[in-house]
Formats: C-alpha cells, structure tokens, sequence
C-alpha cells in the first residue's frame, strides 16, 4: 500500500483514493517544434516509457479529494515516495541530478538555470 | 408539458423510513437542494458576487464549510463548492447566482437531484464509517464543520461533520449509489456488527 499526500489540498491518504497516471514529464516534440516531427519521435512520446529500478517520476491525481493533477517522485524499489509537488513545478533539484533515461535530459537546462520550480 | 417531480433514490425501499436494529441513526433526507459551483477562488470579483448572493463567503481552507441561515457552502476542491440549501429555495438561488456572476468565469448548475444525502447520528457513526474507508474518522483530524470527500464502500462521497457532541454527520453520495450505499450501511451499522475494540470505548470502563 502506497501512502500518498496531495500536495494541493494537503489530504494524506492510501493510494486507493488517488489515481496514478504514468510517467511525468513526457515532452511532446509536437508542441515544441509542429512542423518537423518524426514518426519515429512521435511513436516514442506515445508509447515509449522509462521503466528504471530506483527513481521514477509519475503522475497522480487526488481521484477522491479535491480532483486535481500533480507530481510524484518514487522510488521504484522501496517504494518511498521522494517529494510531490504540483502538477506545473519541476523536482527538487536534487532528485533532478538523480534522474535517468528521457528524463536526465528533460532536466538537463533546467538544473543548469538552477530552477527549483 | 409535464413538470417533474422529485422521487427519493430509497423511494422503492421497503427500509427506507427506519431500518430494524441499527446502533446508529440513520435516515435519509430528500429535501436539500444543491448548487455546484465552480471559480476561481482568487478572483475578487468572483469570490464577492458569490458572497453577495450567498451571505456568506466561499470557505477556502481545504475540507472545510461555512454556512449562513439556510445556506452552507461545503469545500469540494480548490476551484468547486457545493451549496446547500431547502430544496424548494435552491433554482431561486441558483438564478441569482447565476445573475450575479453573468460575465464572470464561473459555472453554477443546479444538482439538487444528482445526489443523495444520508445522515447518520450518534456515538457509533464514525465507528461505522471507518468500516467502509480508509480515512480514520476517530483520530481527531474530523472536527465539526469538516468536509471530506472520500472513497466509501469502493463508491465517491463526501461527509459533512454537522456537530461533534452529539455525533451529526451528513453523507452525500451519488444518486445512483444511494441504494448500494443504504444496503452496506444497514449491514455495517447493525447492532450485531459493533465493532467493540477499536478507537474511543463508548460505555466501557478502563
């Protein structure tokens, strides 16, 4: 059993009452540049998900409380959820030196401008 | 034309007065009107013209209400709340809702048929609530005048604490739900199922 905490309404509750929505921070090339979009890259942004073991970040929405969309960062292995933080914000900084795959370059600026949100 | 007419969720309940045997109250109230209201709770002009109307303003605490006269504004979500009032009061008020946020982004419907309200009353009702989720309704957190809306019974609801001493709590839950939800809080609320270890010991001394 997860234990989750909204980070919008503040509500601490079992993982029943929440919604998980894959994977975070999926980056859409259509919405960067429309006009020169592979098909190879739009099949990766819609099929193609990062399953690491140790630090996953993911999507959830508070399904029974206030029906809203945030951010979670977990540990794939023990579970333990890293930090939640809303559904516009970036991670800590420190979990975004930590992270893997499509995500290590999603961060990659962003950590760079020293931007905690 | 014909006019429609409001019939109860329970109304093809034989049990739908009074269920036999029960360690807590419960009945069912049919004549609530609700309003769902929807906005931006920073927006000034949003927020005044609903306090306006409402005589009260919107309460943005999360899990919280505030209440007025006859009206009560329960926190639903960030941007949503829903507003009680009689049934027979609630299209008035939705107009002038309405009215007063014509040009205002915002959304008020008039749901008074979408949801049915059970209440449930004395000692034993958080008892029987904690049987049907997973929120704890001993620990203290769930003062009166608490919102909380949760998973009961694998269904959607929302229980309104009316007052704590004695024990008054208002459960809405969607229509379609009402008769599943009457079923399972008969059987979980009946004398013979009192769970008789757990939280504060009502009548037993230490």
């Amino acid at each position: 059993m997860l234990v989750v905490t909204c980070p919008v309404c503040g509500v601490h509750g079992d993982e029943t009452d929440f919604h998980c929505g894959g994977q975070a921070h999926v980056a859409r090339p259509a919405s960067t540049r429309p006009e020169n979009v592979t098909d190879a890259e739009q099949r990766d942004y819609l099929f193609i998900r990062h399953n690491p073991k140790g630090l996953h970040f993911e999507r959830w929405r508070c399904d029974r409380g206030c029906g809203k969309w945030f951010h979670a960062a977990r540990d794939t292995v023990s579970l333990e959820f890293k930090a939640f933080y809303g559904v516009t914000e970036l991670p800590p900084v420190e979990l975004m030196k930590q992270a893997t795959g499509t995500w290590a370059e999603f961060f990659k600026d962003k950590i760079k401008a020293g931007k905690a949100s | 034309m014909s006019d429609p007419v409001f019939r109860s969720a329970l109304a093809h309940r034989n049990d739908r007065n009074s269920v036999p045997g029960l360690s807590i109250g419960l009945t069912e109230i049919s004549d609530r009107g609700m309003i769902d209201l929807r906005g931006a709770a920073s927006d000034k002009k949003f927020a005044g013209a609903v306090k306006d109307v409402l005589g009260v303003a919107l309460c943005t605490k999360p899990r919280s209400s505030a209440s007025a006269g006859d009206i009560t504004v329960l926190w639903l979500s960030i941007d949503q709340w829903l507003i009680t009032c009689p049934r027979s009061a609630a299209s008035d008020l939705h107009g002038r809702l309405v009215k007063a946020l014509d040009g205002i982004h915002s959304l008020a419907v008039d749901v008074s048929d979408m949801r049915a309200i059970f209440r449930l009353e004395g000692d034993n009702a958080r008892v029987v609530l904690n049987k049907g989720t997973s929120v704890d309704f001993t620990d203290g957190t769930l003062g009166a005048g608490s919102v909380r809306r949760l998973r009961y019974a694998e269904i959607a609801a929302a229980v309104h604490v009316i007052s704590d001493a004695p024990c008054v709590m208002d459960m809405y839950l969607f229509r379609s739900y009402a008769d599943y939800a009457w079923s399972y809080l008969s059987k979980t609320a009946a004398k013979a199922s009192e769970v008789k270890l757990f939280g504060v010991q009502v009548g037993i001394g230490v």
